[in-house]
């Protein structure tokens, strides 16, 4: 198993699976080359994330930055989220295989979107 | 926590266990029968007597004689030989062959080199949503120029049996009406063992062998070669079987094979009535505890041990991960390409969406799985399978459309 034990805890439990119903912010974005998906649903107050969940779709990595990213990301002012980086999200997964990079890719993207829609 | 944790391995087409007895009848060939089968003393004559019962042996798993088996590397260098081989033989005559979108791509990526290096015209023979060729397209398809036809005997993803002994008859009868260059090769890696393979009654000139999915080492293979079949080598240095494939024999492994072929040929019936019982206890109990699978393939023409099945909703890769953290070795499509991005190409073929290619498995048992694999790998999978969608935005919105649709069917019968 190439995988860390972060990111098997991840895989296996994932956390803050589904949707929030009074969600402020939410996006999907795809990955276009291997059609990977991951919705993301944040509630914000005072300009600060109080809830996030993710929806994913695609390969294992995907699946555990999703769920990764969403634990780094509640409690977080706006701004700060903006400061979270690629690394950030593959160094919190300890390390993803280099041609698996893209799910973290995915994941700062939808975060991202996420923030920046209506 | 994982040694205590059940292991059940159900990849038997990926590859399987060595049997204790192939273990046993090879070990002497390692330390004191250790001889070149090439040289003249006794340790050279003991290797050679042990090579030639090996080749008896494995000759008599398929209904060929002894002198139409050239031992290889394994069941890609067997394939490679066979088409390489016979190409650069029957290239004067003509540079058409005929293969099926399904080949294992030890066929397909030669025939894929020859296309594209070597000036041949490639038909790859659709097979629709049952996986399997038809006979009336090769016939529609076949040129003056046509001199090679591979079609594999059996498909390593989804297990479907190939026409072969009707394609051999058809080109039997093209041979009695005066057609003497064509040559007809089929795989036959995941066949053998797990079904009766006699190359009289398939009526193929040439049929390929892997000893490691017949419960011996990995690095052995055989290629049959109909006497009389000009080969042309693609190896040189030596004189080893019949120069056809040389190199020093790897005498251990082929005296494990022979008895491995052995074994399967006096154990074949036993082992698919045991495979075909668990498997249909298998099948039955994904289909009731599970919603929203495709089989792939056809349900009645295929192996004894393979189920392949699409999961919706959820990518494949994910589901062999969940699973192999419990134990459960399975793989996605064809075990060579799970490195790869792209959706298994044939499930593609069988003319599946991107959804259903991305999220099949393969499922293979093997002669020793027993019952309660099976009722563990039944009790694991749903659970595995709940938890990934759970995930999945595709299957909240499917729930979200049916749970609309159920109101309105509601609304309508009021």
């Amino acid at each position: 198993m190439p995988y860390s034990i972060a990111f098997q805890d991840h895989f296996s439990n994932p956390r803050n699976v589904g949707e929030l119903d009074d969600a402020t912010h939410t996006a999907e974005e795809t990955n276009p080359v291997c059609g990977d998906r991951l919705r993301l649903s944040l509630r914000l107050a005072d300009n600060r994330i109080v809830a996030a969940r993710f929806l994913a779709y695609g390969c294992p990595p995907t699946l555990a930055c999703g769920s990764v990213l969403t634990e780094m990301i509640e409690g977080k002012t706006v701004e700060e989220a903006f400061l979270i980086t690629r690394n950030d999200i593959i160094n919190a997964i300890g390390k993803l295989p280099s041609r698996k990079s893209h799910a973290a890719a995915l994941a700062f993207e939808a975060l991202r979107a996420a923030l920046q829609a209506k | 926590m994982t040694a205590l944790r059940k292991r059940v391995y159900m990849d038997h087409s990926a590859t399987t266990p060595v049997d204790g007895r192939v273990v046993e009848a090879m070990l002497p060939f390692l330390t004191q029968k250790f001889g070149n089968a090439s040289s003249v003393h006794t340790f050279g004559q003991e290797a050679r007597a042990a090579v030639d019962k090996a080749r008896r042996e494995v000759a008599a798993l398929i209904g060929a004689r002894h002198s139409e088996i050239v031992f290889t590397s394994g069941g890609t260098e067997a394939n490679n030989l066979a088409l390489r081989g016979i190409a650069e033989t029957a290239a004067p005559f003509g540079r058409h062959l005929i293969t099926s979108a399904i080949e294992h791509p030890a066929v397909s990526e030669v025939c894929d080199y020859l296309e594209r290096r070597q000036g041949w015209a490639v038909t790859r023979l659709p097979v629709y949503e049952e996986g399997i060729v038809r006979v009336e397209d090769l016939r529609a398809v076949l040129r003056d120029d046509t001199t090679l036809i591979s079609v594999m005997l059996a498909n390593n993803e989804i297990g479907t049996l190939q026409p072969v002994a009707e394609i051999g008859e058809f080109v039997s009868h093209l041979r009695a009406s005066g057609r003497r260059h064509l040559w007809f090769h089929t795989d036959a890696v995941q066949a053998a063992g797990r079904m009766e393979v006699d190359v009289e009654k398939l009526g193929c000139d040439l049929l390929s062998l892997s000893a490691h999915k017949l419960y011996a080492p990995k690095g052995t293979g055989a290629l049959y070669v109909r006497r009389g079949v000009r080969l042309a080598p693609q190896t040189f240095g030596g004189r080893q079987e019949r120069e056809r494939r040389t190199g020093t024999e790897s005498v251990a492994n082929i005296v494990a094979f022979g008895r491995a072929a052995q074994l399967a040929c006096e154990e074949l019936e036993a082992r698919i009535n045991v495979m075909k019982t668990l498997l249909a206890r298998f099948e039955a109990g994904v289909t009731a505890r599970i919603e929203d699978v495709v089989f792939n393939g056809d349900r009645a023409r295929r192996l004894p041990h393979l189920s392949n099945i699409s999961f919706r909703f959820i990518e494949a890769e994910g589901l062999l991960i969940n699973l192999d953290l419990q134990g459960v070795a399975v793989s996605t499509g064809s075990a060579c390409s799970s490195g790869s991005l792209e959706p298994s190409p044939v499930i593609r073929a069988l003319g599946r969406n991107e959804e259903l290619a991305r999220g099949s498995i393969r499922f293979s048992l093997g002669k020793d799985t027993s019952e309660e694999d099976v009722d563990y790998v039944l009790e694991v999978l749903p659970r595995a399978v709940q938890s990934l969608r759970n995930l999945s935005p595709l299957y909240q919105k499917a729930l979200t459309e049916r749970a609309c649709n159920l109101e309105a069917q509601t609304l309508t019968s009021i």
